[in-house]
């Protein structure tokens, strides 16, 4: 369960203070399927990353799984997302160096967990990237790269996929795709945030939380 | 997948970076040990340039006749052998290359000559250093330029001397100084000649060249071997010693200002090139923190990359200084002799433990900066 309580975050920047985030108060049950919906700058990613133990909020608290994130230490943060969380971003964010199953395989290379080759190479063959292993990301076209994000994200088995705008830069039908990717994760008992503007997504959702200005608008 | 297959790859993939940072480490390790070896060999030449302008330490009985001593060069006294064994025997102590000599002026064919007998040159246990002065085999007797002349010596030739009989092995070049008019030979020939075995004149040695500016040099050697030596006399040729210090000083101001010139440049080089690498690699870092590496993975990469630009650039640079050495060093040394400037294996040896440790130390801040960078920023900049 993904419980956040009286959230915000609060940026500095030379034009003033930015509120990213403003009260939020919120309950994902374990095994949903969530959509996060609105308006660029309403406070999606920060969002995203708070729940990913990656953001500290400016107050509040952010608790996955009965942990209470930030009051771990950054090293114990840093455990506890790679054995809970998945990510997936809009741009891919793949090593350049790396090919295929090295990057699936860099989830692996986390501290007390060792590389996979067979599990990452299944993981590959299950998204449709089995020719692919060996390329690299610039090889590749954009709906495989994020294919390559999506193996890399359930490598570890997490038990929440948070994903931000995965479709942003794909083509309908790449898009459709990873959606039906994430679709199957949350079939199979996982939990998922998405960050999207496809009214798709929001159909299979459990949940749909609307932002605005960084507070919630609304829940359906 | 391992941090050092993680950093050879990275380097695969930038080439530049990884090129501009092995050039700066090549370019600084290159020019020190070109500079240390081409010195080291500069240190031997000048060192064996210097003591060629003879020893300037003079032990002497204590009973001399010290205006007489100062006027010829030659004790009117004797004292023991074994006192050079004393002083021999001594570590930790500022003078080196010990000759023991017995030296008295003689009437020889109708000639006044010196006639010096030479011992074996001695080193302290903890000193062992080359001799600096000829070795005069027994039987042998090297002749100066004067007496040769005038008596119309050639080697091979052989001679007697007080009932002594010995083989010219060397009628010595001119030297202009009283060497031309002295005849060498093996210390026990000489106290056989002048009938006084066990006996010697003066003991001979350098300095340590190892005196403080602060240092009276003639006060320290008076310290240390007046209290082995009671009944000896210490003199210390003052402008000799002199012109050792000056030369050697003037090698380490060399040093002094150009080595830690070499070392920051390398270290800025490295260190610029590094937060580079770390600005291009802001995303990379930004997804290993998404996936839970912790900031010892992170700084390990870049830290582990310095350390292997260190040890390559330590291995080119040696190479490349070493050649330099050979090549450039005689002409900016002056080194007379090319075959002194050899690899010196000590200084790769030196350099391939701190040249890492130094690219590691440049790429530290770097790599911290790495370590601070926030994920959820990097990971949103597109």
């Amino acid at each position: 369960m993904v419980v956040l309580e009286d959230v915000e975050k609060t940026y500095h920047t030379h034009g003033g203070i930015v509120k990213a985030l403003r009260d939020v108060n919120l309950h994902i049950e374990k095994g949903r399927f969530t959509v996060l919906c609105g308006p660029s700058g309403s406070g999606k990613t920060t969002l995203l990353m708070t729940i990913a133990a990656m953001l500290r909020p400016t107050k509040g608290r952010v608790c996955v799984n009965q942990n209470d994130l930030y009051k771990m230490s950054i090293a114990d943060r840093a455990r506890f997302r790679a054995g809970n969380i998945g990510f997936i971003f809009q741009m891919f964010h793949l090593i350049p160096y790396l090919n295929v199953i090295e990057n699936v395989n860099l989830a692996g290379g986390v501290a007390g967990r060792s590389r996979n080759t067979a599990q990452a190479r299944d993981l590959l063959r299950q998204l449709g990237l089995e020719g692919r292993v060996f390329h690299k990301p610039a090889q590749l076209s954009a709906g495989e790269k994020q294919r390559v994000a999506i193996a890399r994200a359930m490598f570890n088995r997490p038990k929440i996929i948070l994903a931000d705008e995965p479709t942003g830069n794909l083509d309908p039908e790449n898009a459709a795709s990873v959606i039906e990717y994430l679709s199957e994760f949350h079939r199979s008992g996982g939990t998922v945030i998405l960050a999207t503007h496809q009214l798709q997504a929001e159909k299979l959702a459990n949940q749909v939380i609307y932002l605005r200005d960084g507070g919630i608008e609304r829940h359906d | 997948m391992i941090t050092l297959g993680l950093i050879l790859k990275e380097i695969r993939h930038r080439k530049v970076n990884f090129l501009l940072s092995l050039l700066a480490v090549v370019t600084a390790v290159a020019l020190l040990i070109s500079f240390f070896a081409a010195s080291k060999a500069s240190e031997r030449e000048t060192a064996r340039l210097m003591l060629s302008m003879g020893f300037n330490v003079h032990i002497v009985s204590k009973d001399i006749n010290i205006n007489d001593f100062l006027l010829t060069g030659l004790a009117d006294r004797t004292m023991p052998e074994e006192y050079i064994e004393k002083l021999a025997s001594q570590q930790a102590i500022s003078y080196n290359h010990l000759l023991a000599s017995l030296q008295k002026k003689i009437s020889w064919r109708g000639l006044e000559v010196i006639l010096t007998g030479l011992a074996s040159e001695v080193c302290s246990p903890d000193s062992k250093k080359s001799p600096i002065s000829y070795q005069i085999e027994p039987g042998n007797l090297y002749v100066g330029y004067r007496v040769a002349q005038t008596l119309g010596l050639k080697d091979g030739d052989t001679v007697e001397i007080e009932g002594k009989t010995l083989k010219v092995a060397k009628c010595l070049a001119e030297s202009g100084s009283a060497d031309d008019i002295r005849i060498q030979c093996n210390l026990r020939d000489a106290q056989d000649i002048l009938k006084l075995p066990g006996q010697i004149s003066e003991i001979r040695a350098v300095d340590c060249l190892c005196f403080a500016p602060t240092d009276n040099p003639a006060d320290v050697l008076r310290k240390e071997i007046g209290s082995l030596l009671p009944q000896a006399h210490v003199f210390h040729t003052q402008t000799i010693a002199s012109a050792r210090a000056k030369t050697r000083q003037m090698v380490g101001n060399l040093f002094a200002v150009i080595l830690p010139l070499v070392v920051i440049a390398c270290g800025v080089s490295v260190g610029v090139l590094a937060i580079t690498n770390v600005r291009d690699r802001q995303q990379e870092i930004g997804i290993m923190r998404a996936l839970g590496y912790g900031s010892g993975q992170i700084t390990s990469l870049f830290l582990g990359k310095a350390v292997v630009i260190g040890l390559l650039g330590t291995a080119v640079g040696f190479l490349v200084g070493t050649a330099l050495a050979m090549k450039f060093g005689p002409d900016i040394f002056k080194i007379t002799a090319k075959a002194m400037i050899k690899p010196e294996l000590s200084l790769l040896m030196i350099s391939l433990v701190v040249a890492p440790l130094f690219v590691a130390v440049a790429s530290f801040i770097p790599a911290m900066i790495a370590v601070t960078y926030d994920p959820a920023v990097t990971l949103r900049e597109e």
